[in-house]
């Protein structure tokens, strides 16, 4: 959707509720799907993402447009809901240092011998933490640009791309024999 | 690295490259996902935003300005604004009498935008006797579905897409009533417990983006692209294409979730179950799907490369079979099986065409073959085709091949003939009217050709270094999509063209991008079905709004005048109604041909065009069709139709028609008739299909397939003889096909009260609409 027609949709949002109603449905799949990405459990990530659309819903009349997609205010919204909800699990939990947020996904070694190799990396991936995972999440599977990321992380572009930097050294050191295969 | 400059720039050292390609190219699975959450959330979103957002609106209730330019789109949004949303509280007895139990239909009531080929989702907010409560269900106008239960949420599933623009009521019979507890004292008088009313839902479809009017109103050269949406992650749709009735046919990996497929756990209502287990090596199902993405039931388990019957009704498809074979098969749109046509060696790599009705092309062992629907194998076609394209014309039995010894159009009817066509001709193209487009690459460009399937002419070529493919027809025939691809590897350049039918004013159709392709016209015009590569190199099917421009002809200009016209009279406002009349027009409603206002005790509630025709007799004269609702509460009670002449201020042709000021000049109206008596007539249109015409009738309910026919629908000339006909119908659409030969002149259809729908509910009054055949 050029940018602005998403801009005038996203004005009349404030008002009109259908204009509200097609822009959930032209969000709801990447927000489901990143929210999953952060939860890995279809329930968590179903009110997770019921959690993200009413709260735009309540506060679209606050929205102003700040030269980034519209999805990046969503994408932070779905990463304040996901931190509450750990933290509503496990208290003030430093999920910046964090090692992992809980996971349902296989450990690492369970999933090296598998032969899927999508399924193995994007596991791994799953160990990562929490704004490593983020940023890698939203470059490799929700290709956004690094400033966008930066927005919606709401750090540097320099400190996303030492983010994405570390997830890949990291990715290459922890998946020897990924890594082996591939080099 | 795949075409993403920021990680070039990051990432130098091999290694890390190594592990970003890798991540580039493999996304993880998409996550599961309940296909009903998505609508569930939805009619939870829109309740609060309509209780939130509307409330809080400093408009009023009509958003939009009543500019020309804004009054055709903001037709729709009259005939939504004004039912009247009123708040349900709707309780239904619990099993034994016990605890009330709510069922939240608030999103649901008196909703105006209902999608066709949606579930309909309503949840209930504690636990229910689900059995007695889907028991319970009646669906008026008459229509059959399937139930199922998703947790706390009963889920409506049509067995065939809901009517457009059509009022539905989903009524709830009163369950069990409570026991009465047995008198202390028989001579104390009981007060009798009142018995429990039904609980009706009301909800009205959404009117289709593009009327079913008669050309030359809807004109696909004209439209823009609207809002797009991702039907699936990529990898979850391997194939799609649109049915006749808007939904999508795809192919799936096996072990999708959605309605009917093995993974899905949710239903305790038993639902009808594709036919057949899967074969052991299956590895893609056949789904249908809304144009939204939702999956609606799995027809082919271990299906691929489905096709649609132009009629809509069934589907071709491969089915894989022990052995490593494949079984070409058809099915109807419930996934039952209804004929094994042919057994292959192996998986073909493209779809079947169906020929007509009855007829269906494949290749199989680089020959053509072509089989009827009792497998019987047409004798006489001996032409090789490897890789080339085929396609059928929707008017008449002809086939163009992409053959190895060259393209040819076959003419599989009577005459039996073969025209060789341009050599190097591919990637064709059928258009309503019968027209074929197909593309001839040149060495550095492509050139398109357009013809009436005897006769080619080329009537554009694309720009040096831009290569042409993919070619779709609007519905209209009156332009073209195609993709096209830079072959210098610039990446430069919009990668959808919209082209006239002549090959005129190419344009862009979507924002500049590198990343579309194989675009697919839904055939009511309103979205386009195409391919997103995204950068990690996967493709994900998307679909694309096409908006229609709002005031391309004439008779949109008469249509926006009409539309005007009808907001006043809705509004109440006669002043406003009367100063879009001329003498004539004033003089016939003071007259009583109609009400201008509605008749005493009720209101005009909504209105939508149902057809706009040249009036055969003026220049710029339209003859605009009408159905107007009556409503009480904001239900609708009934309707009526009116016929509108509306002319030009000046009766002489204008090289600016858009231009003109239209009036109405006269006009006529049916009775009244009641609505929840039994089915309608939602819509007429007439289509030319040389030799001869078609008439297609569209009905608000399925209906009792013997009920329809040359004695129950009928077309009659001038004086009332009725023309020879020949009436088919196909139940899926609820829609009456009459095929007939008429000359230019008036015409009148007529629907008699001895149709019924399924329940055995007669269409309450005769329909009348008066025809106009053009030259």
């Amino acid at each position: 959707m050029p940018e602005f027609e998403e801009r005038d949709l996203v004005e009349r949002a404030k008002q009109d509720p259908d204009a509200f109603g097609v822009l959930y449905d032209r969000y709801f799949p990447q927000i489901y799907r990143f929210a999953y990405s952060r939860v890995r459990d279809q329930s968590l990530a179903e009110d997770v993402t019921s959690e993200v659309f009413f709260k735009a819903l309540r506060n679209i009349k606050r929205y102003t447009y700040s030269g980034h997609p519209f999805s990046s205010w969503l994408y932070q919204i779905t990463l304040n809901a996901v931190a509450d909800h750990y933290r509503g699990l496990h208290g003030e939990v430093d999920l910046e240092e964090g090692a992992s947020l809980p996971s349902t996904a296989p450990a690492v070694v369970d999933e090296v011998v598998r032969r899927d190799r999508s399924r193995r990396i994007w596991a791994a991936i799953d160990q990562l933490p929490r704004q490593q995972r983020a940023a890698m999440v939203l470059k490799f599977n929700e290709d956004r640009k690094i400033e966008e990321i930066a927005h919606i992380l709401g750090k540097s572009s320099g400190a996303v791309k030492l983010l994405l930097h570390r997830g890949v050294e990291r990715l290459r050191k922890e998946l020897p024999q990924l890594e082996a295969e591939l080099t | 690295m795949m075409n993403d400059p920021e990680l070039e720039e990051l990432f130098s050292d091999p290694a890390d490259r190594a592990v970003v390609d890798l991540l580039k190219t493999s996304r993880p699975a998409a996550p599961p996902l309940d296909p009903h959450f998505h609508n569930y959330l939805r009619a939870r979103l829109m309740t609060e935003a309509r209780r939130t957002l509307a409330a809080r609106a400093s408009h009023g209730w009509f958003p939009f300005s009543l500019s020309l330019k804004t009054l055709a789109p903001a037709m729709a949004a009259v005939a939504a604004g004004f039912l009247v949303v009123v708040g349900v509280e709707i309780y239904l007895h619990g099993q034994t009498g016990g605890p009330q139990v709510a069922c939240d239909c608030a999103g649901l009531t008196n909703k105006t935008n209902v999608g066709t080929g949606e579930p309909i989702v309503i949840p209930f907010t504690g636990p229910v006797d689900k059995t007695a409560v889907a028991e319970s269900v009646v669906i008026e106008p008459a229509t059959s579905v399937t139930k199922q239960w998703v947790g706390q949420n009963l889920v409506i599933i049509p067995d065939h897409p809901l009517a457009p623009n059509t009022s539905y009521s989903v009524t709830f019979k009163p369950l069990a009533k409570p026991t009465p507890t047995p008198a202390p004292n028989p001579l104390v008088r009981q007060t009798p417990t009142p018995a429990p009313s039904p609980v009706v839902v009301h909800f009205t479809t959404v009117r289709p983006p593009v009327t079913p009017i008669v050309p030359p109103s809807y004109k696909s050269a004209s439209v823009a692209y609207g809002y797009d949406s991702r039907l699936a992650d990529s990898g979850t749709i391997l194939s799609a294409t649109w049915t006749p009735a808007g939904q999508i046919l795809a192919t799936r990996p096996a072990g999708q979730h959605g309605p009917g497929s093995p993974s899905a756990t949710a239903s305790t209502t038993p639902s009808p179950t594709p036919a057949g287990p899967p074969a052991l090596t299956a590895t893609t199902d056949v789904w249908l799907m809304s144009s939204l993405g939702t999956p609606i039931r799995i027809l082919v388990p271990g299906g691929s490369l489905p096709a649609a019957a132009p009629s809509g009704g069934l589907i071709a498809a491969w089915q894989i079979a022990a052995g490593n074979q494949a079984n070409l098969g058809v099915w109807d749109l419930q996934g039952v099986l209804q004929a094994t046509l042919v057994t292959l060696s192996g998986v073909p790599d493209r779809a079947p065409v169906w020929i007509g009705q009855d007829r269906i092309a494949y290749v199989a062992q680089g020959r053509l073959h072509v089989v009827d629907l009792r497998g019987t194998q047409a004798s006489g076609i001996a032409l090789g085709v490897q890789q080339g394209r085929l396609a059928a014309s929707p008017t008449s039995p002809r086939l163009a091949v992409e053959g190895t010894d060259g393209s040819v159009v076959l003419d599989l009817g009577t005459t039996g003939s073969t025209r060789l066509l341009t050599t190097g001709a591919s990637g064709f193209a059928w258009s309503s009217k019968g027209d074929l487009a197909f593309f001839v690459p040149q060495r550095a460009s492509t050139d398109l050709y357009v013809g009436d399937g005897q006769s080619f002419q080329k009537v554009a070529t694309s720009p040096v270094g831009q290569s042409w493919s993919d070619l779709s027809w609007g519905p209209d025939a009156t332009s073209l999509l195609l993709a096209t691809t830079a072959t210098n590897g610039s990446g430069v350049g919009p990668s959808l063209l919209l082209v006239n039918r002549d090959g005129t004013n190419p344009t862009a159709f979507g924002p500049p991008s590198t990343e579309y392709a194989s675009p697919q016209w839904s055939p009511s015009g309103d979205l386009v079905l195409f391919t997103r590569r995204d950068e990690a190199g996967g493709r994900a099917f998307w679909t694309a709004t096409a908006t229609p421009s709002a005031n391309d002809s004439a008779a949109n200009q008469a249509l926006a005048e009409v539309a005007k016209f009808m907001l006043a009279r809705i509004n109440g406002d006669g002043a406003a109604a009367q100063a879009e009349l001329d003498d004539a027009g004033l003089a016939a409603y003071q007259a009583g041909a109609s009400s201008l206002l509605g008749p005493a005790g009720s209101h005009f509630s909504r209105y939508y065009p149902v057809t706009v025709q040249p009036s055969g007799s003026k220049p710029n004269a339209f003859l605009v069709g009408v159905r107007i609702f009556s409503g009480k509460n904001g239900v609708d009670m009934s309707f009526f139709e009116e016929q509108l002449t509306v002319v030009a201020l000046s009766q002489q042709l204008s090289p600016a028609p858009q231009a003109q000021r239209y009036l109405i000049d006269a006009v006529s109206a049916s009775p009244a008739m009641l609505l929840g008596h039994g089915p309608t007539v939602v819509s007429v249109e007439v289509v030319q299909t040389p030799p001869g015409q078609q008439v297609r009738v569209h009905f608000d309910a399925d209906l009792k397939p013997e009920t329809v026919s040359s004695d129950t629908i009928q077309v009659k000339d001038a004086d009332g003889r009725v023309v020879d006909a020949h009436v088919s119908f196909d139940a899926d659409n609820h829609l009456a096909t009459i095929a007939v030969k008429l000359r230019p002149g008036t015409y009148q259809l007529v629907v008699t009260t001895s149709v019924t729908d399924i329940n055995g509910n007669a269409v309450a009054q005769e329909y009348d609409a008066p025809l106009v055949i053009g030259r």
